[in-house]
């Protein structure tokens, strides 16, 4: 069957790109290299943990890349697929938006709602964001219905 | 709208791998692929709200959650994380050798990283029996031997264990059921199936499927295991 | 093509289609319907199922009602009452809303529409039937076996801590049953994106199949979260592992964000492929191509894509931030502007059209004006004052139940009725379907117009009595007359369709003289849906007005009912082609 006018992304995916054995080795020993980097990451201090995470979270994402890349041969796949590769952590992303909310309570301008007080407006976090103190220990420490 | 006798005969010579309702190979494995992309996004949907859940609760509980986090042990976390970025390799080389037909290289290929899977679940076991151990576990008798909390807010520390539990337990799952994929691979590949011996795309399906596996224990990895000093 | 022999039995002569061998009389054993990969018979397995459920969701509608008919309420217990409407609640979202257009007309016609032999994967789409039934099966179990009483959405802590109902079997179902929604989804996009017949190109696709596809991108990546989220309350009621719990420093309100943010992106599940139906049925029977066709495909997209930006509007008043639900207000008001497009582009597509009377046309320009009421009181409650005053009250029922009922049902019904005739080869009967149609408006508006005075009011939704307000009672007596003339007109379909399987009338391929591939093939269609894939030449609702209008002043004059002169119309054109 003649292929669709406009499905232009079925032009690769039929033909299976076999991919070498140094490619696949390669990329095994960079992940492995990379995880190790992860470690000696996680023991040192760059001044600050907002710094510390993005680094975690940066080498991860790096780690990320090359597996979907290689591993799970993106490099070679359809543009469809590509395009739902980037649509699926796009949507993830707009997810953590969820986020947005808790960033955002602090700012609140309704007098009262600034006060560091756990539990306020019906919400079991404080409004405000980063908590400059712990909330209160909260409830008794095991759960009522065990 | 016209109806007009289309091409009906192929002549790639896959009949057998082939489904009826496709009219050729290309169309199936394109089919197919994208099939397994799409599943894999929600794969990556379902992981990415627990992972959200972990953003928010270790942001605002950030000392607890380290302190907590101090009754892992990076050795075994590490060795696991080696353990399936090998089976990765491993599963990728199997691809490979379906692609270049040879059945006794994706048998052995497949083989191993059976034998990875294994040794992940075991020493998630040996893990897992730990925690329970030193009654980590959340419910009515956590916390009862406060030495193991290092320090931690029992009830915050709940919550990390809660989703430690969580997530891994998942992952855990999706690995049992990698196994099974692969054992069910495996035999298909044993019995010569023209399913699989003539089309390499169900081994690919089964390796993006591990390979996803892969990549959430190496986010899992470093936002349970290491954890830098708030 | 050798994966599939041609049936020797099925001749290519299509003005014959009454002897042909089709895919319901092919084989009757029941192993041949429960192991079927056909994409058609489970369509019909799932109309089967879909139906069941919808009466179950309705009698616990019409005990809801009755109960409101007194201020204090007389026939069932407070308790009685949470669980009557949690499960209709639950059964009218995840096991008929959510199913109904998409897995029964979107299994069945999908691949009729873009010239396919089957879905792009016949076991998955089994599978996703067979999950379904054991997500039912559980949700049902858990019902029977005490009931659930949290409503269906949910909301931690109670369900997670203090509910003492069957919430951890009824979840474990909807988790299940999410399952299936999400193998169908993958399906209908797989199958649109790489099933279509050569030459059918993206914008000659009907916008049923637009509505579709974007139906399966907001299912593929909403219900994983949604499953995720659920699987939390069950973790913490069996495993004790503490998620949401607020006694232990969690947060519930992240439970309802992770919630909405799969189900408001649901209700565009539940209302898109209404708007594939709708946009099918108006073409058809204006006999005219829709007007700004292109505009319609993408706002579909762009409703896709906007509802998963506006979760946060059901949580104005569950201590969300402040500035968050702004934004949300924002891109809820944003949202209608796809939807006016649409219903604007309907309207304008009946300007000057050739309009026929007939059922599924009485039910689609009923969804027009139900759905534009729907849609405009969402502004109301996607405002940040005014939905403080209008949330959790009948306003809101009112408002959804016009867009759900209103809008989904209505199409579910005009759908049903128009490929009736594709589906089972017969033809019901038109002239009780007519007057059917009329009597669902009126119940319906009937029903739910007073909730809209009621809930402005004051009335709380999920109260089983309001001796309070005793003013309140005119307009829920009026609402529960409503229900009444309203299950009234959903039976009255159940009973003629029913019949219609064997005594009514048999159908041509093209009975209505509609436009479309899956009128093409004979009514029923043979098992591999087309005898040779069809190449497709001419664009989509390529209608000629001129000639239309002409053949309808013909059947005037003839006094004939309309679709028989297009089914005359249509074999003479089948015979001048060849």
């Amino acid at each position: 069957m003649a292929s669709t006018p406009l499905s232009s992304d079925s032009k690769h995916g039929g033909h299976s790109h076999v991919l070498s054995v140094p490619l696949l080795l390669g990329n095994m020993l960079w992940l492995m290299f990379l995880l190790i980097v992860t470690w000696w990451a996680s023991t040192q201090n760059f001044g600050n943990v907002i710094i510390n995470n993005v680094v975690a979270m940066l080498i991860a994402t790096v780690k990320a890349v090359f597996v979907i890349w290689i591993f799970m041969g993106v490099m070679h796949a359809s543009k469809l697929a590509k395009i739902w590769v980037v649509t699926g952590f796009g949507v993830l992303f707009l997810m953590f938006g969820i986020l947005g909310d808790y960033a955002t309570r602090q700012y609140e301008p309704v007098s009262g709602w600034e006060t560091n007080v756990p539990n306020n407006g019906g919400s079991a976090f404080p409004r405000e964001w980063p908590p400059q103190k712990k909330p209160e220990q909260v409830g008794e420490n095991f759960r009522p219905r065990g | 709208m016209a109806a007009i006798a289309s091409d009906h005969g192929h002549g790639h010579g896959h009949d057998e791998a082939l489904h009826h309702q496709f009219e050729d190979m290309e169309q199936q494995n394109d089919s197919y692929i994208v099939g397994m992309w799409t599943f894999l996004v929600t794969e990556v949907m379902f992981f990415g709200a627990l992972f959200l859940i972990y953003t928010l609760y270790r942001s605002m509980y950030q000392m607890d959650f380290f302190l907590a986090h101090e009754a892992l042990n990076v050795q075994m976390g590490m060795i696991n994380t080696f353990v399936l970025l090998f089976s990765s390799f491993t599963v990728a080389m199997s691809v490979r050798y379906a692609q270049l037909q040879k059945k006794w290289g994706v048998l052995s290929m497949l083989a191993i990283t059976q034998v990875c899977a294994g040794a992940f679940m075991v020493v998630k076991y040996f893990e897992y029996q730990e925690k329970f151990g030193h009654h980590l576990y959340p419910g009515p008798g956590f916390g009862s031997h406060p030495e193991y909390l290092h320090g931690a807010t029992p009830n915050f520390a709940q919550l990390y264990f809660g989703l430690y539990f969580g997530m891994t337990g998942l992952h855990g799952l999706h690995v049992l059921i990698g196994m099974i994929v692969i054992g069910y691979l495996m035999a298909k590949w044993w019995r010569n199936s023209p399913m699989v011996t003539k089309d390499y795309i169900p081994t690919e399906l089964v390796g993006l499927y591990w390979h996803f596996v892969d990549l959430v224990w190496i986010f899992l990895f470093p936002l349970m295991y290491l954890m830098p000093k708030p | 093509m050798s994966a599939i022999p041609a049936d020797p039995n099925v001749t290519a002569d299509s003005a014959t289609p009454r002897t042909e061998t089709n895919y319901l009389n092919a084989d009757w054993s029941i192993k041949s319907w429960l192991l079927t990969g056909d994409h058609k018979r489970i369509g019909i397995l799932y109309l089967v199922t879909v139906s069941f459920f919808f009466f179950l969701g309705s009698i616990a509608a019409g005990l809801i009602r009755y109960e409101l008919t007194a201020p204090a309420g007389f026939i069932l217990e407070s308790e009685t009452y949470n669980k009557v409407f949690s499960a209709h609640g639950i059964i009218m979202v995840f096991l008929f809303l959510i199913v109904a257009i998409p897995a029964i007309l979107g299994n069945f016609l999908l691949p009729l529409m873009i010239g396919a032999r089957d879905m792009a994967f016949p076991r998955l789409n089994l599978l996703s039937w067979y999950l379904f039934m054991i997500g039912g099966a559980c949700i049902m179990g858990g019902m029977i076996n005490g009931g659930v009483d949290s409503g269906w959405t949910f909301y931690v802590p109670y369900s997670s801590m203090y509910a003492n109902s069957n919430v951890t079997m009824v979840l474990t179902g909807i988790f299940i049953a999410g399952f299936s929604s999400i193998t169908t989804g993958i399906n209908f996009i797989v199958t649109t994106h790489k099933m279509r017949a050569p030459g059918m190109t993206w914008f000659r696709l009907p916008l049923m199949v637009w509505a579709l596809y974007a139906t399966g991108v907001v299912i593929i990546l909403g219900t994983p979260v949604v499953a995720v989220t659920l699987l939390c309350i069950i973790f913490e009621r069996v495993f004790h592992l503490p998620i949401f719990s607020a006694e232990l420093g969690g947060d519930p309100v992240l439970f309802q964000h992770l919630f909405w943010f799969y189900s408001h992106p649901a209700v565009y599940i539940m209302i898109l492929p209404a708007f594939g139906v709708q946009s099918e049925l108006i073409a058809n029977f204006a006999r005219k191509r829709v007007f700004g066709y292109h505009l319609i495909a993408f706002s579909t997209l762009a409703i896709a894509g906007l509802g998963f930006l506006v979760w946060g509007h059901h949580m104005f008043i569950s201590s969300e931030s402040m500035y968050q639900g702004v934004v949300f207000s924002l891109i809820s008001f944003l949202v209608a502007i796809p939807s006016a497009i649409k219903v604007f582009n309907w309207t304008a597509t009946l300007y000057k059209g050739n309009i026929r009377l007939q059922t599924p046309m009485i039910y689609a320009l009923g969804f027009i004006g139900l759905f534009t009421i729907g849609g405009l009181t969402g502004l109301f409650l996607g405002c940040l004052g005014t939905d403080v005053h209008l949330t959790n009250t009948y306003f809101i029922v009112a408002h959804f139940h016009y867009v759900m009922v209103g809008g989904a049902v209505t199409a579910f019904l005009g759908g049903l009725h128009y490929w009736w005739p594709k589906m089972t080869g017969r033809l019901y009967p038109e002239s009780i379907a007519k007057w059917n149609a009329v009597l669902v408006f009126i119940g319906f508006n009937l029903t739910f117009f007073p909730q809209f005075i009621v809930g402005f009011m004051g009335m709380p939704r999920r109260y089983h009595y309001y001796y309070f307000a005793p003013e309140f009672q005119p307009y829920h007596i009026m609402s529960t007359l409503g229900s009444t003339v309203l299950a009234l007109s959903f039976i009255i379909p159940g009973l003629y369709l029913t019949r219609s399987l064997t005594k009514g009338a048999k159908a041509s391929a093209n009975p209505w003289g509609a436009h479309g591939l899956e009128w093409e093939t004979s009514s029923p269609p043979p098992t591999s849906n087309f005898l040779q894939i069809p190449v497709v030449l001419d664009e989509v609702y390529d209608f000629d007005p001129v000639t239309e209008h002409e053949q309808d002043k013909a059947a005037q004059a003839l006094e004939v009912p309309s679709y028989l002169s297009n089914e005359a119309k249509s074999i003479e054109s089948e015979k001048e082609k060849r």
